[in-house]
């Protein structure tokens, strides 16, 4: 490599250089600031500490963690907040990061409208209510609490309520749910709502095998093949092994 | 029929260049459609050490290391760097996001050229065009007759050594910057 050429080299790598620490938003930033924090794009230092990414407590010197939800950080009342609920005050541990981004390089890294449950005090955690509205349809209404008998916390659908505890959906009950839970309620349900079963078949087949009681089906049918081996609690019906 | 340096030399080597698109455009858009865009941002990683691991063979060719077959270490220093090279392409991506992680991309893709042009053309045209004067020469042409005809073949062959020529100062340029891009990801970054 000639002189010239090395001299040109280390002229244009050193101009580099010195715009890196002039223009570092436009040099190495990943992407625009969101609005709110522009006037800190050339001040990196502002949010990040030296090797340990975004720090929490440079973000709570400006947002305080007890207004958030509920005062802008000048302390004016936040005229429309994003979320219903506040809900910054019952986080266990400060980690800003892991919810926002602020550079648009990184935000499309962020899953949007996802909040790990994990980072809220336990007590609050358990409280769905506190900051979900609850369901208005038949079936939610009546339940209070204990959601995560069928949601968990990483997405409401779909429930991971496992229907194949009470009844398995195998290719032939593979039907919409209101086939079985008459509008949409699912506190009850009825198996003559497809051509298949009707009460007069059923009771004929039943009342043939000496069982009076056969108002709840999946009682001792918890699947298409089941012959009625599940617990029982009326009728003189033919239990396993009685055969 | 006379065979044309263009066509026998410089189109395949074009295809390997475009090959090398192709792959990044095609391993870019399988993660966009799988949801592991993820992914792409870690490639970065196994992309640089790959690079670095193809530079044993720049170190032995300079014997500065003495260790490994000379031969072995082109061929492997050829495939690591290229496969490197589309990990960061795809670890770009589309995203133009800042300056200096956009200009060591542009020295790797000036760097990976000059490289194919070294090893796939360079060698082969110059025994191309060397063919080309002997068969003229025998056929009992003049040297000013033979110069001319040709002509167009050296002036590619000479474009090619003076592009063989960039490899080095553009692997500075391209080593600097990735540098640049990297500790500036340690600085700001979070890892733990």
């Amino acid at each position: 490599m000639s002189r010239t050429l090395k001299i040109i080299l280390a002229i244009n790598l050193l101009v580099l250089t010195v715009l890196t620490f002039v223009y570092p938003h436009l040099m190495v930033g990943p992407g625009k600031l969101i609005p709110g924090h522009q006037k800190l794009e050339a001040n990196c230092f502002a949010c990040h500490a030296s090797f340990t990414g975004v720090s929490s407590e440079k973000c709570v010197s400006c947002h305080k963690p007890a207004d958030i939800g509920k005062l802008t950080t000048t302390g004016a009342k936040l005229a429309k907040p994003l979320t219903s609920t506040p809900f910054h005050q019952e986080l266990a541990s400060l980690d800003c990061a892991s919810c926002h981004s602020d550079h648009s390089g990184v935000r499309k890294y962020h899953q949007k409208g996802y909040f790990n449950h994990a980072l809220l005090k336990k007590d609050t955690a358990a409280q769905c209510q506190a900051c979900h509205k609850v369901p208005t349809d038949a079936l939610h209404k009546q339940i209070s609490g204990n959601c995560s008998q069928c949601h968990t916390t990483a997405r409401w659908t779909p429930a991971s309520f496992d229907h194949d505890k009470y009844f398995l959906l195998d290719k032939d009950h593979n039907a919409a749910c209101v086939t079985c839970h008459v509008r949409n309620d699912y506190s009850t349900y009825t198996c003559y709502g497809c051509h298949e079963h009707t009460p007069a078949n059923i009771r004929r087949k039943h009342v043939e095998e000496g069982i009076r009681d056969f108002t709840n089906c999946v009682e001792c049918h918890r699947s298409a093949d089941d012959e009625g081996g599940g617990e029982r609690k009326g009728g003189g019906g033919r239990r396993g092994g009685e055969d | 029929m006379k065979s044309s340096l263009w066509r026998e030399h410089v189109l395949p080597f074009s295809l390997l260049l475009s090959l090398l698109g192709v792959a990044t455009v095609a391993g870019d858009y399988l993660l966009h459609r799988l949801d592991l865009v993820w992914v792409g941002r870690y490639m970065g990683i196994p992309g640089t050490l790959l690079i670095i691991a193809s530079l044993w063979y720049s170190l032995r060719k300079r014997k500065w290391v003495l260790s490994g077959n000379a031969k072995t270490l082109l061929k492997a220093h050829e495939y690591m760097a290229w496969l490197g090279s589309l990990m960061v392409l795809i670890h770009a991506g589309v995203h133009f996001n800042s300056i200096l992680p956009w200009l060591a991309t542009a020295a790797m893709g000036v760097n990976v050229g000059s490289g194919l042009v070294g090893k796939y053309l360079l060698k082969n045209a110059r025994e191309h065009v060397q063919g080309e004067r002997a068969r003229f020469q025998l056929r009992g042409l003049s040297k000013p007759d033979v110069e001319q005809a040709v002509f167009w073949d050296a002036v590619a062959l000479d474009a090619m050594a003076q592009w063989r020529k960039v490899h080095i100062p553009i692997f500075i340029a391209f080593a600097v910057l990735a540098l640049g891009h990297i500790f500036s990801i340690f600085l700001f970054w979070g890892w733990v």
